[in-house]
């Protein structure tokens, strides 16, 4: 019975015993899980922070075009690991591909990594000391010889502001020379002509935000798909969310741009001013004009003076549908839709680029998109706005508005205005007299000038002339009668095969500064990297050949915060007044819009609207306030159609005509060496209609000769339904293809930008 | 169909518990010792089977395989209905993005695909599908920090995602279409976006509201936070 006993003692004993036991028990399960818990969490803690991928994101601006997308560069151990759009900035997180290559573009082959001078025919590598020491005293030389006009900068619309502001102060002030110019020559200058002549001030008066509001798009010359990707798809996001907004494509061929538009206005190339003329004339005889806008803000002018609107419809007369559709290869009918449509949309932006400005016409086509916006008053509403659209990514704020051009000076004053120079000398704090009263060589004459000995020396700074220009094998001549000094990231450009002396420059993040984008925006770009090598930034290397020079008391400001501090003070001396854009709020805020006055200033988005734009006067409503002239009113032109110099004829039976691909930028000296942008391409070929092929006797694949006035290019042919009869094209970021060897070197007489988008050629087929 | 199977396995799981309670109960109850050899057989209707034999059975059923099945279920369910657009939305952090989804004026990836039924439903899970019981092991992690932090309430507004986007999500139907094949640069960029050195938003554009829209405060939070209609 012993049994019996233990299990009544332990029967007596368990209810107290065992609860005890089993409360501690189930404390400590319970601690021990909580434990275990909050382990594994803190382990998953550290865990996620040892595995990031990126040490750090950077806010900073894409390398590449005029869209000036705002990125974020994701650090890793000192490389630039991922880059990604920044949801925050205008571009709203969406970059291209190119974009979503700059991780590459930190690590491309080919770098120049030492200063360089020719030596026996060859490019030898030197000392800083020696090339920069050689260049003072081959431009000293010169000028003492030759004077001052017989040295030129040419610059580019990817060096940062502070650099294109202080080469432009350094030979203008300094050397007293406007030979000051670069490639912004050759893509924006119809479109600073044609704003400067319409509103009184360079530089779009819209945003890209007016793309979530218009009804209407209206793209000319624009192949915004693949020149402004981000541009493009955010048309296509307001299409998408409004499906009743419309969007018009004006392009000889049928790009990727026109083949996502609802209506594609197939023009024949050098023909369009008619196109515009022919809409106005349709807004006028159908009453489709905002007559209280027109009375209120627009004086029409012939170019020579006011006129006022019945002699503008009188002018409009010969441009009826119905006689321009031949010409012009789009029907009556199209054009008159296309009209109503512009005029009456609720709100109607337009977006053009290089089919408009470069033109022999590029000027009187810019004046009259924007004439069509006044005469309609689709302008200062959101979504109704002129815009035209940049190439580069600091060609506005860099070029335009430092006016770092040959008959520019800064915030949009004129060399050839006494009162303009005057300022400037003041500002500068350089004698009176000092600023030549004589324009400096636009591009073209510029390259001219090397040519026939007026220009002895040069320096060519971030951009490659020897394929960017039109009629390149002479300009290339050129280039090697005279000193060429070119500052230049990689090795090998073609511009580097004439010069005397190359020195290496620093690329993107590896220097900072910054960068004006197409809408007035100025963004901030941040030092991530070091440069490789020896190489410098610009920046450095034209503060060092203003002390050479003897000019370090005019160029005191050499670090980009000195350069522009100094930038704003002087802006703050014009309407274009910036001075509230600091490099701290730069440095926090998703870039800002000029105007912007003052440190609380939120930016400009929309120009010459009241309560937006701080220079608009009380009450007006609206302003055109550069026009001080003309009652602060903006200026609608007559402006005839001339035909393109490059005509076709029995010798040159079609039209060439040039432009970008998505995944290339420019001559493709950066784009070109990033494998998967490289595949994506391959090398540039001639698209051919394929009836005109067939015409010609050429299969796709086979050589052709495309020769024109200027030069012949031999290439590989391909036929595509992209091509308008007629019409040949072949993209300029091959350098093997070297297009530009065939194209005409006409220019806009006002502008001076040459015209790209027309040459007349012949095509022959190449025998094996 | 799904639905109605996660409702059948909730039903399942509450009755398993139930059943697992009284039975605990039960055996509770039960004094083992007291169990004579003699005591008269359970009929089981098939089977005879001794009484003791029967408790113990009853013992292990209530203390191991029910809380076990429970467990399962409780786990399954979770797993399974978080592939729900409202699993996801139960967190008030995923409200932003749930609202922003279902808004037919937003134009986000997101509501994109919701809007035009790209994808019938599971919209959530549909393109973050590392998640769910077979999900991978690093989602099993991150979604237990992401509990951990939910419910002690020591996470921040907007919230930022810490781990890569896989761009597999977005392969798994777009790759191969011809409308995707026809652009170049995937193709030759094909390496970076498999192995997610370049993610597809990029170019395609946002795929939720910003942070700076989710930040409370901002013009649009409230309308993103609302309750899920």
């Amino acid at each position: 019975m012993s049994t019996e006993n233990s299990r009544d003692d332990k029967d007596a004993q368990t209810p107290s015993d065992f609860s005890r036991r089993e409360v501690l028990l189930t404390l400590g399960g319970l601690g021990a899980a909580v434990g275990g818990g909050a382990a594994t969490w803190g382990g998953l803690e550290l865990m996620v922070n040892s595995r990031q991928t990126i040490d750090s994101w950077n806010k900073a601006v894409c390398r590449f075009c005029g869209t000036g997308c705002g990125v974020m560069v994701g650090m890793k151990d000192g490389r630039v690991a991922d880059v990604r759009g920044d949801e925050l900035a205008h571009n709203k997180g969406v970059i291209c591909i190119k974009g979503s290559m700059l991780p590459e573009l930190t690590r491309i082959k080919g770098r120049l990594t030492s200063p360089k001078i020719r030596k026996a025919g060859k490019l030898m590598d030197a000392s800083w000391d020696e090339a920069m020491g050689l260049v003072a005293a081959k431009f000293s030389e010169s000028i003492q010889q030759f004077g001052p006009d017989s040295v030129a900068f040419y610059g580019s619309g990817q060096l940062f502001t502070e650099e294109s502001y202080t080469a432009n102060k350094l030979f203008k002030a300094g050397i007293r020379t406007n030979n000051v110019d670069g490639n912004p020559r050759l893509c924006m200058a119809s479109a600073t002509t044609g704003y400067v002549s319409t509103f009184g001030k360079d530089e779009p008066p819209g945003c890209y935000a007016d793309a979530d509001h218009a009804q209407c798009f209206f793209l000319m010359g624009s192949n915004a798909y693949e020149c402004h990707q981000p541009i493009f798809e955010r048309i296509r996001q307001r299409k998408r969310l409004n499906p009743d907004t419309v969007i018009v494509c004006v392009d000889p061929r049928r790009t990727k741009t026109a083949e996502h538009s609802d209506i594609h206005l197939p023009v024949i190339p050098g023909t369009d001013l008619l196109l515009l003329n022919s809409m106005a004339f349709v807004i006028f005889s159908e009453g489709l004009q905002d007559q209280r806008f027109i009375d209120k803000h627009v004086l029409f002018s012939n170019g020579e003076h006011i006129v006022d609107q019945a002699a503008l419809v009188q002018f409009l007369q010969s441009y009826a549908p119905e006689s321009v559709e031949h010409e012009l290869g789009v029907s009556a009918a199209d054009i008159r839709r296309v009209a109503y449509l512009f005029a009456k949309s609720p709100a109607t932006m337009s977006l053009w680029t290089m089919g408009v400005n470069q033109r022999t016409q590029g000027t009187f086509l810019n004046n009259m998109l924007n004439g069509l916006h006044l005469i309609t008053g689709q302008i200062g509403r959101p979504g109704a706005t002129p815009f035209s659209l940049t190439g580069q990514p600091n060609a506005c704020g860099g070029v335009r508005d430092t006016g770092a051009l040959s008959h520019a000076l800064p915030n949009g004053r004129l060399v050839a205005n006494p009162q303009h120079r005057l300022e400037m000398e003041k500002i500068w704090n350089v004698p009176e007299g000092t600023i030549s009263d004589k324009p400096g060589f636009d591009a073209v004459n510029l390259f001219r000038a090397m040519e026939d000995g007026r220009v002895k020396a040069a320096l060519i700074m971030c951009t490659n002339p020897g394929a960017s220009l039109p009629a390149a094998a002479r300009y290339n001549a050129a280039m090697g009668k005279c000193f060429t000094v070119v500052s230049d990231v990689v090795e090998d450009s073609e511009t580097q095969r004439h010069a005397q002396v190359v020195l290496p420059a620093a690329l993107w993040i590896e220097k900072e500064g910054v960068t004006g984008q197409g809408e007035r925006r100025y963004q901030f770009t941040p030092k991530l990297l070091d440069p490789p090598g020896q190489a410098r930034s610009d920046l450095q290397i034209l503060a060092d050949l203003a002390v050479r020079l003897g000019h370090d008391k005019l160029i005191t400001a050499r670090t980009p915060q000195a350069v522009w501090d100094e930038w704003r003070e002087v802006s703050s001396h014009s309407l274009y007044n910036f001075k509230g854009i600091t490099y701290e709020r730069l440095a926090k805020e998703r870039g800002l819009q000029w105007p912007c006055p003052t440190e609380d200033h939120p930016g400009t988005a929309r120009r010459y609207v009241e309560g937006v734009d701080p220079f608009v006067t009380k009450g007006t409503g609206m302003e055109f306030y550069g026009n001080y002239n003309y009652d602060k009113k903006a200026l609608v032109y007559l402006r005839p159609y001339v035909p393109s110099p490059e005509k076709t004829s029995a010798e040159y039976p079609l039209y060439l005509t040039t432009g970008r691909v998505l995944e290339q930028f420019h001559t493709g000296t950066l784009t070109d060496r990033i494998a998967e942008l490289h595949q994506a391409t391959g090398n540039a070929m001639f698209d051919l209609n394929p009836q005109d092929a067939r015409m010609l006797g050429v299969n796709p694949g086979d050589y052709i000769e495309v020769k024109s006035k200027y030069g012949s290019v031999i290439g590989k042919a391909r036929t595509t339904e992209v091509s308008r009869l007629g019409v040949i094209f072949a993209a300029f970021y091959d350098a093997k293809l070297l297009i530009n060897r065939a194209v005409a070197d006409n220019y806009d007489p006002t502008s001076k930008q040459p015209e790209y988008k027309v040459t007349a050629v012949s095509v022959k087929r190449m025998t094996a | 169909m799904n639905f109605d199977f996660l409702q059948i396995v909730m039903v399942l799981g509450t009755l398993l518990c139930v059943l697992g309670v009284i039975l605990c109960i039960r055996t509770a109850g039960t004094r083992f010792d007291q169990i004579e050899a003699g005591d008269k057989d359970v009929n089981l209707g098939v089977a005879h089977v001794p009484a003791l034999a029967f408790a113990k059975l009853m013992a292990f059923a209530s203390l191991i395989v029910l809380p076990a099945g429970a467990v399962f279920l409780a786990n399954y369910h979770t797993f399974e209905g978080v592939h729900e657009v409202r699993g996801c939305a139960g967190c008030h952090v995923m409200l932003p993005m749930a609202n922003d989804m279902k808004d037919p004026k937003s134009g986000t990836l997101a509501a994109r695909h919701y809007k035009n039924r790209w994808i019938a439903e599971n919209q959530c899970y549909h393109c973050h599908s590392d998640y769910g019981l077979s999900g991978n092991l690093e989602a099993k992690m991150t979604g237990f920090r992401h509990l951990a932090r939910y419910t002690t309430r020591t996470y921040h507004e907007p919230i930022h995602a810490r781990v890569r986007f896989d761009n597999q999500n977005c392969l798994n139907c777009h790759a191969g279409t011809p409308r995707f094949e026809a652009v170049q640069s995937h193709k030759t960029a094909h390496e970076k976006l498999v192995s997610n050195l370049m993610i597809c938003l990029n170019c395609h554009g946002q795929a939720h509201p910003t942070s700076v829209q989710r930040t409370p405060g901002s013009d649009d939070y409230a309308r993103l936070t609302e309750k899920l209609k």
